[in-house]
């Protein structure tokens, strides 16, 4: 049997890689796409852990997924359903709590009892971080202009950056550069004094990174919540009924009927090339697939360093690639519980347990989770966040049973003495005892645990370093920097080799946008 | 009205009296008011022991401008730049490493530390130079107006950035990336030798309120370099003293014409409105000139002397929240000899800075206690023995020592600081030094601790901010000290600032006094 050939070939079935395969697809390309594991999804997937009972194994949340995307892919005639994720509550160690609502009214009374000044300042932040996500987001659906470049066309991509920042103005320039430049603390300060409201808003700045809320270049992540509500589609942060891997498989499904073939269990070896051109695809298997595009949907150190020869690039480059930082520093847990967990400082269920539940009681608590990091231990008393899917999504565990998925920071990926099973299961320990501080019951609730490393991420679905966004979310890994400069145009030195990953502007999160750049870019390069 | 001066200065530091001086040159009139009874500010030798004098606050000199010093004449009216050579003397875990001007010199210096990192400090010079001379570029031209420059603005950026590329695609982006790094993943992607990697994170994190591994800390590392120094070597000192300078800014700006009165405070600056000028209120009387320069901190000038209800709220909000954090303490030490450091032979190895900082994890714990509020239990040190430089500063055969204490948190999260813990300050350091020479708590005869509630009373630095606001990305260039007013101007008519929370920022490098005295004459011209 002759195999049928491909124009591109994407490596790995994350939501990216299926995403950029769906464009590249309905562009008129006949696509193929290879997963390593048994189904896609990657990061984003859903799994039955435990008889009964279905997690969203790695990534929890849908943050950002590019509503562009939602609508070009018409993803919810494919099995899409977003279940919003509306309220953050935060409960303290005295018997306190705070909770933000999805009700603006409930929020300001609530947040009015810690702080009215605070109460006062928080419509004022949210006016302008909207401002300010309006003004981002056109970056987000851009491929970075090479600043290093003399074409052209990245001096007009310049050009027209630089007068999209004059049309911001000063205000709005002067703000951006701030939440570009500042540690998330630093900026909250200038705007709330409550403590557990700065701690919880500015613990979103240190997710995926290795850096502590105190650290500059932190802030800007704060966008990311005011970024889905002006979509209008829905809040910045669900859940995908199902799970992650719903997306996954929406994402999928799209694919499919655009054209997409989907090999899984097909781990390619590396990628094939001559002449300096990419040729296709060698599977593990040995099996040699031709193609010519192949596109990676893998972490930079992976796609440059382990699917071609090294030797083949720009020693530059390989050096960039080389220190790019991927410290993983996050942890997952995952627990199917007898019952919700019952808080002492909010008694019983209620709806503070359907949206997130944050343990970042003070800034100076996550700086302290962080110190134990930066030594090289895991946090003793890590910053936790909370979701409890099966409270809206009652599919995902037996009845009156619950799934809670516990997203920990910081676990460092370089643990001192490595992670054997017995640091993962004191990790474990560490986090059940930081949640029965605040909810006695819940020890006695756990009927299965479920403790993933970053150790383990790296094992399973291949995140180097157990990074969740295929590099850390630094300002030096950034828009034009990320991966490394000059090469942050999904391009690589390999003509018809590209990347479409995490690792790529914007990056991490499953919003998809790499993906789908990656296809333009790769459409506009055969236009000419 | 007739006015009696042109242009008042607030304050007669190194920047003010460099304002003066240019101002006075252009056959302005000019007055300074020094509320201290002398002129200097943060460049000041005061005796802080009978018959031992030291610089009482900056010990050593930032990137100094090399115009201001040409045109001022200062090395002919006797200022003596000093560069030693070993620069830097850096101390950790029982070793010593010595660091020279010249980098194949450090090389050889480091070869016997570890071979590796020996062979790759040359190039780590040669690499981070786009990033050093990129930076005194920006320094020495005002900031662009933002988020509109002008065209001269984009010119000289599109110069800037068009030089910078020429040399190469790689070695452009590898100056994009570099700036907002942590100075401690840098250190790590080049280096494996703890000692070296300690004192480079030292010289990072001078002054600021961060750890060397938080973001941003490679522009700690480079911001205070000179053209063609290396990082570590930024060490230059006055011979005699940073009064030497002093007087010499002073007698050319009186040279020159300019006025100057100590002993006499600025209280408010009021504008005067139609004619676009200022009036200073100062000791009951009212002082009216076309323009006025502050050289005070952003925050006691813009809240302070002018006064929050005049700046509106969106401005004076802005002005409140500018970071400014006292991080460092002075410890000065009259010894009865100099002291021994094990490793460091002979009195050439002492005559740059000494610098403890074993590792950067030991820098990083340092500011560990600052975070919460603690004054280091294990302070990073650079020290200076300027007796080495000018005997004269001390009685026959004895010694001056002055050592810059970081973290030492002008708010302390418990207590507050009394005497008990300005002592304790200065028992760790005298102990820390002592570990690596033994001889040298026999030998301490008098010591003096100025903290930064201190720097605050004594020379009116808001929180004892050595420089005026921290310098770290969000607060530099065109965001300082704020965005829209960092070319000098302030938000006061014929306001302007020219002190070390104004462009080029903290040091003793008289780069805002150059660079204000420069808008004022534009501007002063025009009208």
């Amino acid at each position: 049997m002759s195999a049928p050939s491909f124009d591109a070939v994407v490596i790995g079935g994350g939501h990216n890689g299926l995403v950029n395969a769906a464009y590249l697809a309905r562009a008129g390309l006949k696509v193929l796409v290879l997963e390593r594991r048994p189904r896609v999804g990657g990061a984003a997937v859903s799994e039955q852990v435990f008889p009964g009972f279905t997690f969203s194994v790695y990534s929890y949340v849908v943050s950002l997924l590019r509503p562009e995307i939602i609508r070009d892919l018409d993803l919810p005639a494919c099995g899409l359903e977003i279940l919003p994720l509306e309220s953050t509550f935060t409960p303290l160690p005295g018997g306190d709590y705070l909770v933000r609502w999805a009700d603006h009214d409930l929020t300001r009374r609530e947040l009015y009892r810690h702080s009215p000044r605070d109460a006062e300042a928080y419509d004022e932040f949210g006016r302008l971080m909207v401002q300010l996500a309006f003004a981002v987001k056109p970056l987000l659906d851009l491929v970075p202009p090479d600043p290093t470049s003399l074409e052209p066309s990245d001096l007009l991509g310049l050009l027209k950056l630089a007068r999209y920042v004059r049309s911001l103005g000063r205000d709005r320039v002067t703000a951006l550069v701030k939440l570009m430049t500042m540690s998330a603390a630093d900026f909250l300060e200038e705007w709330f004094e409550s403590e557990p409201l700065k701690a919880t808003m500015s613990a979103s700045g240190i997710i995926g990174t290795f850096l502590g809320p105190r650290s500059p270049g932190t802030a800007y992540v704060l966008l990311h919540h005011y970024l889905g509500e002006i979509d209008g589609v829905f809040r910045a942060w669900g859940f995908a009924r199902g799970g992650t891997g719903a997306v996954s498989e929406a994402i999928a499904t799209a694919a499919r009927r655009l054209g997409v073939a989907i090999r899984t269990g097909a781990p390619v070896a590396r990628v094939l090339t001559r002449g300096g051109r990419a040729r296709g695809v060698v599977l593990e298997s040995g099996e040699e697939i031709p193609a010519k595009l192949v596109i990676s949907a893998l972490d930079p150190k992976r796609t440059f360093l382990h699917l071609v020869d090294p030797a083949e690039l720009p020693g530059e480059l390989v050096e960039g690639i080389r220190r790019y930082r991927t410290r993983g520093s996050s942890a997952k847990v995952n627990l199917a519980l007898s019952e919700l967990p019952d808080f002492t400082c909010l008694p019983g269920p209620g709806p503070h347990l359907s949206g997130a539940i944050s343990i970042s009681p003070s800034v100076a608590y996550l700086e302290r989770a962080y110190d134990d990091a930066k030594y090289g231990s895991f946090s003793r008393r890590p910053y936790l966040d909370i979701v409890i899917p099966s409270l809206i999504d009652r599919g995902m565990a037996p009845p009156g049973r619950h799934v809670m998925s516990v997203f920990v920071q910081y676990a460092p990926y370089t643990l001192r003495g490595g992670w054997t099973d017995a640091q993962r299961e004191a990790l474990g320990d560490a986090v059940v005892e930081t949640l029965a501080e605040y909810a006695p019951n819940l020890p006695r609730a756990i009927l299965h645990r479920q403790v993933l490393t970053p150790a383990d991420m790296e094992r399973e679905i291949g995140l180097t370093e157990g990074n969740i966004f295929h590099g850390e979310l630094s300002l030096h890994q950034l828009f034009c920097l990320r991966p490394v400069a000059p090469w942050a145009q999904y391009r690589t030195p390999i003509a018809g080799y590209y990347q479409c990953g995490s690792g790529t502007h914007p990056g991490g999160g499953i919003c998809g946008a790499p993906g789908r750049l990656a296809a333009r870019q790769i459409l506009r390069d055969l236009r000419r | 009205m007739s006015r009696r001066y042109d242009v008042i200065v607030i304050g007669a530091g190194h920047n003010g009296l460099t304002a003066a001086a240019y101002v006075a040159r252009a056959g302005l009139r000019v007055l300074v008011l020094e509320r201290r009874p002398t002129a200097g500010g943060c460049a000041a030798t005061e005796e802080f022991h009978p018959g031992y004098r030291a610089d009482a606050y900056a010990h050593r000199l930032g990137a100094f401008d090399p115009r201001v010093a040409r045109d001022l004449a200062l090395e002919r009216q006797g200022v003596e730049f000093v560069r030693p050579d070993p620069a830097r003397l850096a101390l950790g875990g029982g070793r010593a490493l010595l660091l020279y001007r010249s980098p194949e010199r450090t090389a050889s210096a480091l070869q016997s530390l570890d071979p590796h990192d020996a062979a790759r400090w040359p190039a780590f010079c040669r690499r981070i130079a786009d990033a050093v001379a990129l930076l005194e570029a920006l320094r020495r031209r005002d900031p662009p107006s933002m988020p509109a420059p002008s065209l001269g603005d984009l010119a000289a950026l599109a110069r800037t950035a068009l030089g910078l590329r020429l040399k190469g695609r790689s070695r452009f982006a590898e100056v994009l990336r570099l700036l907002p790094m942590p100075a401690a993943d840098l250190l790590d992607e080049w280096f494996q030798d703890p000692l070296l990697k300690g004192s480079l994170a030292a010289s990072a994190v001078s002054g600021l309120m961060q750890g060397p591994y938080g973001a941003g800390t490679v522009y700690g590392l480079l911001q205070h370099l000179g053209p063609g120094e290396h990082p570590g070597g930024e060490v230059v000192l006055v011979r005699g003293g940073m009064e030497r300078l002093v007087a010499a800014l002073e007698a050319a700006a009186r040279k020159a014409g300019a006025e100057i009165r100590c002993g006499v405070a600025a209280e408010r600056v009021v504008g005067e409105g139609g004619g676009g000028g200022c009036v200073v209120l100062a000791a009951g009387e009212s002082l009216s000139a076309r323009a006025v320069v502050s050289t005070l901190d952003p925050k006691r000038t813009l809240l302070g002397l002018v006064g929050p209800e005049r700046l509106g709220p969106a401005v004076a909000r802005q002005v409140a929240h500018l970071r400014l954090h006292g991080v460092v303490a002075k410890v000065h030490l009259a010894l009865a000899e100099l002291p021994r450091f094990a490793g460091a032979e002979g009195e050439d190895a002492l005559r740059g800075a000494i610098t403890i900082a074993p590792s950067v994890e030991y820098v990083e714990r340092a500011y560990d206690d600052a975070k919460y509020g603690r004054i280091s239990q294990h302070p990073v040190l650079e020290a200076v023995i300027p007796t080495l430089l000018d005997p004269g500063l001390a009685p026959a055969g004895r010694h001056v020592m002055s050592v810059m204490v970081q973290y030492a948190p002008y708010r302390l999260a418990a207590g507050a600081w009394d005497a008990a813990r300005r002592e304790a300050l200065a028992e760790a350091v005298v102990q820390r030094l002592a570990e690596y020479a033994p001889d040298l708590p026999r030998a301490v005869l008098g010591r003096q601790v100025l903290a930064p509630p201190d720097l605050e009373d004594r020379l009116g630095l808001t929180e004892g901010d050595i420089f005026h606001g921290q310098p770290a990305l969000d607060q530099t260039w065109f965001m300082r000290p704020l965005a829209g007013w960092a070319r000098y101007r302030l938000p006061v008519p014929g306001l302007y600032l020219g002190g070390a929370g104004a462009h080029p920022g903290g040091g003793v490098t008289a780069g805002p006094g150059y660079g204000v005295a420069r808008a004022v004459l534009r501007d002063l011209r025009r009208r």
